[in-house]
């Protein structure tokens, strides 16, 4: 017999289940939407729905339900804005790129590689943010998105091809 | 030479995933494109998401939760919990529709019960009667224990179940005694009556009657009326002491003591329904039977 699965009706396995996922969840309707603020109320209403179906989902079908109640919640209000992306406060050390151009012009590179990523298909975006920003591997991506890794990948690399076609001129060698 | 990234479409993402081969990265590093791919992959490395406070989102969630009612129980289960509510009404009408009303009367008591298609039963003593609470008419079928004069209205199919067995009735007038002893005297009309035990068929016609010795039906006649016990008196003609004894007590609130006699001596005469002195007078004195009542009026204690 397996053992029986943790309750999520359970408040405190419920809250587990909520600081796990609702930060990834949200961030990644947000590369679809590029609205915040849409994006934490549709995932808040998913997991108000799971609370509600609490009974009748296990624990470990609790991820694969969010992720799919907030993609039909998504698809219901497609109303899809641009992503306000920021850049890590880091220092960058420019010698990797084996030219002194690149130290007067990545400011506005930056720029206009967030302008580039938002005119990406939502499709390609989506998938190359989560792997970029989120760190996730294309099985994770996959599991997410119910494309295949083939696709994922496929969508990978188209993305960072129109990145390069769009961009391929401010960069001189 | 084509450009492996451009003939081949997942390429790139392989090589973001840092998963080519040497020789296909090798290869990639020496295209004029490498390091404008590797700027811009770089790059997109140090981009952030948005900030989330998580724990002020599960706040207003629980407020959304807070407005809702208590979770519902889930699909299958109320879809159980409806299928047994029918199952359990579905069966409770059955259990009402199919329930018996029962008539009984006590010890002394008497009771004319009007049936629904007019037939009247006079109820004797200690005795009882049920039958279907709902579609009587379409199945009239009573039980009777004990003793009963039956008035039938003319239609067909009137059954009397005895533990003896059933009597099928035309329309017709007739006395059930289904005690210690057991008789079927017809009053009118003609009855059919099939035993329980050998599945033999009588046909009763006024003034026959059937009773059992032994365990045996025996078929006779009788010249009266209408059963005495309807006038409150009892009457017996050739039947055991212990029968009379034990009519005695369905009538009067007494039980005997009968070890000391002899209850198989045949009997023939009556008793009144409403003199208990009177009634054990002339029941016990013709048959040489001592009797002494306990202090308590209840007991007889018999003697020869």
């Amino acid at each position: 017999m397996p053992k029986k699965e943790p309750s999520i009706c359970e408040e405190t396995n419920y809250n587990l289940l909520f600081r796990k996922f609702y930060e990834p969840v949200t961030r990644y309707i947000y590369y679809k939407c590029g609205d915040l603020q849409q994006a934490e109320d549709i995932v808040q209403n998913a997991f108000v729905s799971l609370w509600r179906l609490c009974a009748s989902i296990t624990f470990s079908k609790a991820k694969s339900y969010i992720y799919t109640a907030c993609n039909n919640l998504f698809y219901n209000e497609v109303k899809h804005q641009k992503v306000v992306l920021k850049h890590q406060q880091t220092v960058t050390d420019y010698t990797n790129y084996e030219s002194p151009d690149f130290l007067i012009e990545v400011d506005e590179f930056r720029e206009k590689l967030k302008a580039a990523i938002n005119s990406l298909s939502v499709k390609e975006r989506e998938v190359f943010l989560l792997s970029r920003i989120e760190k996730k591997t294309y099985n994770e991506i996959a599991e997410i998105t119910g494309l295949t890794v083939k696709a994922v990948e496929r969508r990978m690399s188209k993305a960072l091809l129109e990145l390069r076609n769009m961009l391929g001129k401010e960069i001189k060698i | 030479m084509t450009e492996h990234y451009n003939s081949d479409d997942t390429f790139l993402a392989r090589w973001m995933a840092g998963t080519l081969s040497e020789a296909e990265r090798t290869a990639f590093e020496k295209t004029d494109a490498y390091k404008q791919f590797r700027l811009i992959n770089e790059e997109s490395q140090k981009l952030e998401g948005p900030e989330i406070d998580v724990e002020a989102a599960l706040k207003q969630v629980k407020l959304k939760i807070e407005t809702l009612p208590k979770p519902k129980r889930s699909k299958v289960i109320r879809i159980w919990y409806s299928v047994a509510a029918a199952a359990i009404l579905l069966i409770s009408l059955a259990v009402i529709l199919n329930s018996d009303q029962t008539y009984v009367t006590g010890i002394g008591e008497k009771q004319n019960i009007t049936l629904q298609d007019g037939s009247v039963i006079n109820l004797n003593a200690n005795s009882s009667i049920s039958l279907k609470r709902f579609f009587w008419m379409h199945d009239k079928m009573v039980t009777l224990k004990g003793e009963g004069y039956f008035t039938i209205k003319e239609g067909t199919g009137f059954i009397v179940n005895t533990s003896k067995g059933a009597v099928n009735v035309l329309g017709t007038e007739f006395n059930i005694r289904d005690r210690s002893d057991f008789e079927i005297k017809c009053y009118g009309g003609t009855v059919q009556f099939s035993d329980l035990n050998t599945s033999q068929m009588y046909t009763l016609t006024k003034g026959m009657q059937l009773h059992m010795e032994n365990g045996v039906i025996k078929e006779d006649t009788f010249n009266e009326d209408a059963p005495s016990w309807k006038t409150g008196i009892s009457t017996f003609i050739d039947k055991p002491i212990s029968v009379i004894l034990d009519e005695l007590s369905y009538i009067y609130p007494i039980t005997f003591d009968r070890s000391t006699i002899n209850t198989n001596r045949l009997f023939t005469g009556s008793f009144v329904h409403d003199d208990l002195k009177n009634a054990l007078h002339t029941t016990l004195v013709p048959m040489g039977i001592g009797y002494q009542m306990t202090a308590n009026n209840h007991v007889i204690v018999l003697s020869e």
